[in-house]
């Protein structure tokens, strides 16, 4: 059985064979390296990421109780180097850079000319996402984060968070719709 | 007409009621639409493909991981594991070697060489050394023979242990040298080599300091 193999493997790697961790990464490297390259944005950076979460996570397996599953616990750890990581690089560069308080839905003019140029693909149009935005609309609408977990995580407001998911989804929509795609006059509610 | 703002829209995908946005959706296409839009870019989110992560991570991860030096040691390829047991296996018949031949009497041996210069561990491939390693096993079975003849016959105290353990410390050092001409940059066998020069100088000293006072040198 899978759990059984998987128990098993975990046993060993908390005994320090490396055999066993080697066969509980290619079991899930997948997984903690989609995660990471989601939240980073960037090939070389999220290598990295997944790098650390390895390291952090067999350098603190003895304290794996497997209360859950190790799929859970390795994505975890992968979440939070990463959101770690991010928290730290987001102290040198401001979150909302130049979209702060503006609607990039009804200002087209401050979409960036990449955006401006071209549609693009879900997947590239998240890449393309500020660091913040994307970190924010990642963890809230595909990991299902509460905003109260993401401020925690991030180290924002609850606020914060919320302004930054709708700002995220709006921009995700003008990347992907394009440029020249309608755009609605957005006044009021 | 004055549509939703993208704050409004993305309550009503997180399912929270904001008070006359409903009332608003219900008459305005535009707005029902952006909100399906939105609602659409979430679920491929959610759908996109699992990726794949470079081919070389792992090797990036492995040294970091407790028990990557002893691993590493395991996972040796077979020449350096074949090389370091012929190291090893040469030391270990010289010590037996260098016993059989200091206790032969000198008369009954005039020819006879000092044991680091008997024997040449100077193979330069595998095969080369297990020769040299089965070569000096038959001399050793042959000289622990004549030990206990010669015990037996003459009572003679034992050779000196100093000048053993000396003599098959230089075959170590020879043993690890030519393995490492092989592989120089293995660490095992350099961290052999240098293993065996210190205790080989170490012996050097001692011998130095104890001459003349008779006590013997025992391995440290």
């Amino acid at each position: 059985m899978v759990e059984l193999t998987e128990a098993n493997l975990v046993r060993r790697a908390r005994s320090g064979e490396l055999e066993a961790m080697r066969d509980l990464y290619e079991l899930h490297a997948s997984r903690v390296y989609t995660v990471v390259r989601r939240l980073a944005g960037d090939d070389d950076l999220a290598a990295d990421l997944a790098q650390d979460a390895w390291a952090n996570a067999f350098q603190k397996i003895k304290d794996f109780r497997g209360d859950a599953a190790f799929g859970t616990w390795i994505h975890r750890i992968a979440v939070n180097t990463a959101l770690t990581r991010l928290r730290q690089s987001s102290r040198r560069r401001d979150l909302e850079q130049s979209f702060d308080g503006s609607s990039t839905l009804g200002n087209p003019d401050r979409w960036p000319v990449t955006a401006a140029a071209e549609r693009v693909t879900v997947q590239r149009a998240l890449d393309m996402l500020p660091e913040g935005y994307r970190s924010v609309l990642w963890m809230h609408d595909v990991e299902g984060y509460t905003h109260e977990e993401i401020g925690a995580r991030l180290g924002i407001a609850v606020g914060t968070s919320k302004s930054q998911l709708s700002k995220a989804r709006a921009r995700l929509r003008a990347l992907v719709v394009g440029a020249k795609a309608e755009v609605v006059d957005h006044g009021t509610s | 007409m004055v549509h939703l703002k993208e704050e409004t829209l993305s309550e009503l995908l997180d399912g929270v009621p904001v008070a006359g946005a409903e009332e608003h959706l219900t008459s305005c296409p535009t707005c029902q639409g952006e909100l399906e839009l939105l609602r659409r870019l979430r679920a491929e989110l959610r759908e996109l493909p699992e990726l794949q992560p470079p081919a070389d991570l792992w090797s990036r991860i492995e040294p970091t991981l407790p028990g990557a030096r002893q691993s590493r040691r395991l996972r040796l390829g077979w020449p350096t594991l074949v090389l370091m047991q012929v190291a090893a296996a040469i030391a270990i018949f010289v010590i037996g070697l260098s016993v059989g031949r200091s206790s032969q009497p000198v008369e009954e041996q005039p020819d006879a060489l000092p044991v680091a210069a008997a024997v040449q561990p100077v193979a330069a491939t595998v095969t080369d050394a297990m020769a040299e390693v089965q070569r000096l096993g038959s001399e050793y079975d042959a000289a622990l023979a004549n030990l206990q003849r010669l015990a037996q016959r003459s009572g003679r105290p034992a050779p000196s242990l100093t000048e053993q353990r000396l003599a098959s410390l230089d075959m170590l050092v020879e043993a690890s040298r030519t393995a490492l001409s092989v592989e120089p940059a293995d660490p095992v066998l350099n961290s052999y080599l240098f293993a065996a020069l210190e205790e080989r100088d170490a012996m050097l000293r001692e011998m130095s300091e104890s001459q003349g006072t008779g006590p013997e040198v025992l391995w440290r």
